[in-house]
């Protein structure tokens, strides 16, 4: 496939008054899982319905598989797998069944349909479930089973819109593992909607974080995070070597506020200068409780670019470095 | 799943996968009718209250036959068998309609529309529940009331008609309404049509005779093509074949389901137009 899978300029949706998506640029390249991040009615779902063809641009160009989504809507929904937030599934059907419905919607033989839907329940880990149906499924089992829908007649672009919204814990880490071996084992390239940082932290190789209907960051999410600034040291010490251990760490960068009885400093070497800090508070004999290096999130990217907090956004977590 | 299988299959290159409208309209088709005897409360109600309602019009009005100027029939309940059955595939239309308005507010429609399925196949699936359904209605019917001792005159040719009739009927009105939930995209406001389309069976000739009505409402039962419908099943059922009656019986909802079907496609259009 030579074209791009995905590539907007100027996109934007209206609605009556409301500038729902308000000139959106965006480029996908082939093999890589994307991340489209941003808040609820941040424009997120309008722009994903507008590149699958269920909503017409107010403006702008959109190509999905090298196909212009207004003038040649039919050849993206063949190149093109899809599985919607909002779009349910009949309860009154087995997983089986909608596979086969799916298959012959996009083409396949009756033979090469059922072989292909037993393949995909397998890989979901559906196989069981199978013949039940989807009114008995758990959350967690329905999106597996939208996935495996999804990918059907093997799509050269797949979007995901919200793939775990809803889901517990387990049932997302499970999706998640779905969704990187999709794309490492077959090359998949993913286009996928979220309002968790984490989800776009573990799954997307580039992001762009909309807001406001405008797309305010884009790029690696490591690069996106370091951009924002260095990461953060947190030291506790005995209570009575504060001092000597907070004039330690000035050498390494500007003190941060945290909470009391524990010391931060802005690494500005990164987490290579930590066993540089470790050698300077045992030079001083500053006797160490605790540390933890704590890695600019993509809520702090959001911030950054928006002046708010993701809406729903999880604790920071400590981040990987943590010694 | 390997390459290989995959690449056995055809897949990944869409040349290869030719889409067929007529298989995608019959497993839409084939997911409608499933839907239908998996979930039979939908349309259980559509059989037993029109059955009750001409129990309980033949026990109160039954003597009505012997009123002078009322057809010769055997009995009420042979006379309302024709509304009867108008009735039952009227509930049950609607009911394939609300479907259609419940995938749209559900999303399932969405996911349709997102694939490439031929536009017409969708609405073809619905129809095809509502056909499926209408055939089962006449079927029960006949012989439920055979069992309480009504009589086709007309024979097996009149009892052929009648399943032809509910299923055209059942295109038709199920089209009318389709077209509405389309529209809505709402299963209530497909549910409120209800009682216009029930006006326009009560304003016909279907629960008294045409004979024994008066002033406007003679008139406008005239001009009721369910009046011409309902007249000529009931000449198959009171009287015997004729085959006038069995073609105007068979013409009003053929032309209804042409006329619907229209409607419904051009519906289907408008919704796919302004959201896709």
């Amino acid at each position: 496939m030579g074209a791009l899978p995905v590539e907007a300029e100027g996109l934007v949706r209206r609605f009556g008054d409301l500038v729902a998506v308000d000139g959106v640029d965006l480029v996908v390249q082939a093999g890589e899982v994307f991340g489209f991040l941003g808040p609820n009615g941040a424009g997120k779902s309008t722009t994903v319905r507008m590149l699958v063809t269920l909503l017409t641009p107010s403006d702008g160009v959109a190509r999905v598989a090298g196909f212009d989504v207004r003038t040649q809507a039919a050849q993206v929904r063949r190149a093109i797998g899809v599985a919607l937030q909002d779009a349910a599934i009949d309860p009154l059907m087995t997983g089986n069944e909608l596979l086969r419905l799916q298959a012959t919607l996009h083409g396949l033989a009756r033979t090469a349909g059922r072989q292909r839907g037993a393949e995909l329940l397998e890989r979901v880990g559906l196989t069981a479930a199978g013949d039940r149906r989807v009114g008995t499924y758990s959350g967690g089992m329905r999106r597996r089973l939208d996935l495996a829908l999804s990918l059907v007649h093997e799509p050269e672009v797949l979007f995901l819109d919200e793939p775990t919204t809803g889901l517990d814990p387990m049932s997302r880490v499970n999706l998640w593992e779905e969704v990187r071996s999709l794309n490492t084992e077959r090359g998949t390239t993913v286009f996928l909607t979220t309002q968790y940082l984490e989800e776009a932290d573990q799954l997307a190789g580039r992001i762009a974080i909309i807001d406001g209907g405008r797309i305010v960051r884009e790029g690696e999410p490591a690069a996106l995070k370091a951009a924002v600034g260095s990461p953060t040291l947190r030291v506790q010490v005995m209570p009575e070597h504060t001092e000597l251990a907070r004039a330690a760490l000035a050498a390494f960068g500007e003190e941060r506020p945290t909470r009391p009885g524990v010391l931060a400093v802005g690494l500005e070497g990164g987490a290579g200068q930590m066993a540089a800090v470790v050698r300077a508070l045992d030079e001083v004999r500053a006797d160490v409780e605790s540390m933890e290096l704590h890695q600019p999130t993509l809520d702090d990217v959001f911030a950054d670019a928006t002046g708010r907090r993701l809406e729903g956004a999880e604790p920071e977590a400590p981040a990987e470095g943590a010694a | 799943m390997t390459l290989q299988t995959s690449a056995a299959l055809g897949l990944g290159h869409e040349h290869e996968r030719a889409l067929h409208p007529a298989a995608q309209a019959r497993a839409l088709s084939g997911r409608a009718v499933r839907g239908l005897f998996r979930a039979p409360q939908v349309w259980i109600p559509s059989l037993v209250f029109p059955l009750f309602f001409a129990a309980l019009s033949t026990a109160a009005l039954g003597r009505a036959v012997e009123v002078p100027g009322f057809p010769a029939a055997d009995s009420f309940l042979d006379f309302l068998f024709p509304a009867t059955l108008t009735q039952a595939v009227l509930f049950g239309s609607l009911g394939a309609a609300s479907e259609l308005a419940h995938d749209i507010e559900s999303g399932f429609f969405d996911r349709l529309i997102a694939s490439p399925v031929a536009r017409s196949a969708i609405l073809v699936g619905r129809l095809a529940g509502a056909a499926v359904l209408g055939a089962i209605q006449a079927v029960v019917f006949v012989v439920v009331f055979s069992a309480f001792g009504a009589e086709v005159k007309a024979g097996v040719g009149g009892m052929l008609v009648l399943p032809v009739v509910a299923v055209l009927l059942a295109i038709g009105l199920g089209a009318v309404a389709s077209a509405l939930a389309l529209r809505s995209g709402s299963v209530e406001a497909v549910q409120s049509a209800f009682p216009l389309i029930f006006i326009s069976i009560f304003a016909s000739a279907a629960f008294f005779p045409r004979e024994l009505m008066r002033g406007w409402f003679h008139a406008v039962a005239t001009y009721n093509p369910i009046t011409w419908m309902i007249e000529g099943l009931r000449h198959l059922v009171l009287v015997g074949w004729h085959t006038r009656d069995a073609a105007t019986a068979i013409a009003v909802p053929a032309v209804i389901s042409v006329l619907g079907t229209a409607l419904a496609l051009r519906s289907l259009r408008k919704r796919l137009a302004s959201t896709s």
